[in-house]
């Protein structure tokens, strides 16, 4: 999980919205509010795309609490069964649960931030071992299944957020990739 | 990288097969012919019916022209199989030893040369067994604790056709592990932002 400057899924997950309070009066911002006022005043609250949102809390301008998709509910939730959270209903369609709550991490104080680094671990790793069978499944399965079917597996595949969705794409690509090689016969194109 | 996705992991299986048929095979030629000067090296020459040692795609090659028989790997038995069959079964923790190009080269064998071997369609039913005991260990070993920690996975002992399946989902998923890892060495913040934690992980 790279935050290369190039790469596209760090500037995507970079603008989730996160709500800031001020901590100060600011001139002339006031359409960040969409309201018609002109200035932020202090204790307003406002919905900032998180790069913007960094650099004002590390500057202390803005403070915010720790959003919904990390919030203790969902910390219960992951610990009572990880795999049937939906990571993506929590962070929007395309979201990265990870990659932001380890952006949202690196601005916080150290207990807070090894806190959330390692509720966002736990449930990668108790999330990964399905995340693997259904990968390594869905190379070899046939496609004809009825779609929307609720089995276990389809509701995780549609709870899957941005990296874990990459991350079953190459599983599911390089599984192709073997079926193919063990399916096909050498034999053939000589004779 | 301008690489199509699927080559960007390493080495297809395809890929791997071909490097397969470097390796050596003893072949009783079906002609007569001295020795012949390839880039790879000299071999011949060819007199019925005594062997010779000629690389795989050229045994291959021969075979499909009918110009030989291909004598198969002396591990490339029914009994051979079997017996690793049996200890890859008992064994539950690690993976036996195979040689280095097993699957690809019976792969190869059994597609092209089945006539030359002793029972093809059991020692493909074998392979196929040896393959999903073989394939039920990875998935066990990509739930260990290795893994959940994020560190390691056992791989010894795995061909490298079935570590370029396995390669690139695991390191993607070691990637993310270790991105979410908690920060050890606490880099004192500095008055600015600039100082990125976490880059010391980044693959």
């Amino acid at each position: 999980m790279e935050d290369d400057y190039f790469s596209l899924n760090a500037i995507l997950a970079d603008n989730h919205k996160l709500s800031c309070s001020f901590t100060l009066d600011v001139e002339g911002l006031g359409y960040l509010e969409g309201g018609t006022e002109n200035n932020i005043h202090q204790h307003s609250k406002v919905e900032l795309p998180f790069w913007l949102a960094q650099t004002l809390s590390l500057n202390e301008f803005t403070t915010f609490p720790l959003p919904p998709p990390y919030s203790n509910r969902v910390k219960a939730a992951l610990k009572a069964s990880a795999q049937s959270v939906i990571l993506s209903n929590l962070v929007g369609n395309n979201g990265w649960w990870y990659r932001w709550g380890r952006r949202i991490a690196d601005v916080l104080d150290d207990e807070p931030q090894a806190d959330l680094l390692n509720t966002l671990l736990k449930a990668f790793t108790n999330r990964l071992p399905a995340l693997q069978d259904l990968s390594a499944h869905h190379a070899s399965a046939d496609h004809t299944l009825p779609e929307g079917s609720t089995s276990s597996g389809e509701m995780f595949r549609d709870g899957m957020e941005g990296d874990e969705r990459e991350l079953f794409a190459i599983g599911q690509e390089s599984g192709k990739l073997s079926k193919a090689w063990y399916d096909s016969e050498a034999g053939r194109k000589g004779r | 990288m301008a690489l199509p996705k699927q080559l960007q992991n390493g080495l297809t299986p395809d890929e791997l097969t071909f490097l397969a048929e470097e390796e050596t095979v003893n072949i009783v030629p079906l002609f007569s012919m001295t020795k012949v000067r390839l880039l790879g090296g000299i071999y011949g020459p060819f007199v019925p019916p005594s062997a010779t040692k000629v690389p795989l795609w050229l045994a291959l090659s021969l075979k499909r022209k009918r110009k030989c028989r291909i004598v198969p790997p002396e591990w490339f038995s029914i009994d051979r199989i079997q017996a690793l069959l049996k200890e890859e079964r008992e064994n539950a923790e690690s993976f036996c030893l195979l040689p280095r190009r097993f699957i690809e080269t019976s792969k190869v064998l059994l597609d092209v040369a089945s006539d030359d071997l002793t029972q093809p369609s059991m020692l493909r039913s074998l392979l196929k067994d040896l393959r999903e005991v073989r394939q039920a260990k990875i998935r066990i070993g990509l739930q260990s604790e290795g893994v959940m920690r994020g560190t390691y996975l056992q791989v010894t002992n795995l061909t490298p056709l079935e570590l370029s399946e396995l390669k690139p989902f695991l390191v993607k998923a070691m990637g993310i592990m270790q991105s979410l890892e908690p920060r050890r060495d606490d880099e004192d913040e500095d008055d600015n932002n600039n100082a990125v934690p976490g880059r010391d992980y980044d693959d």
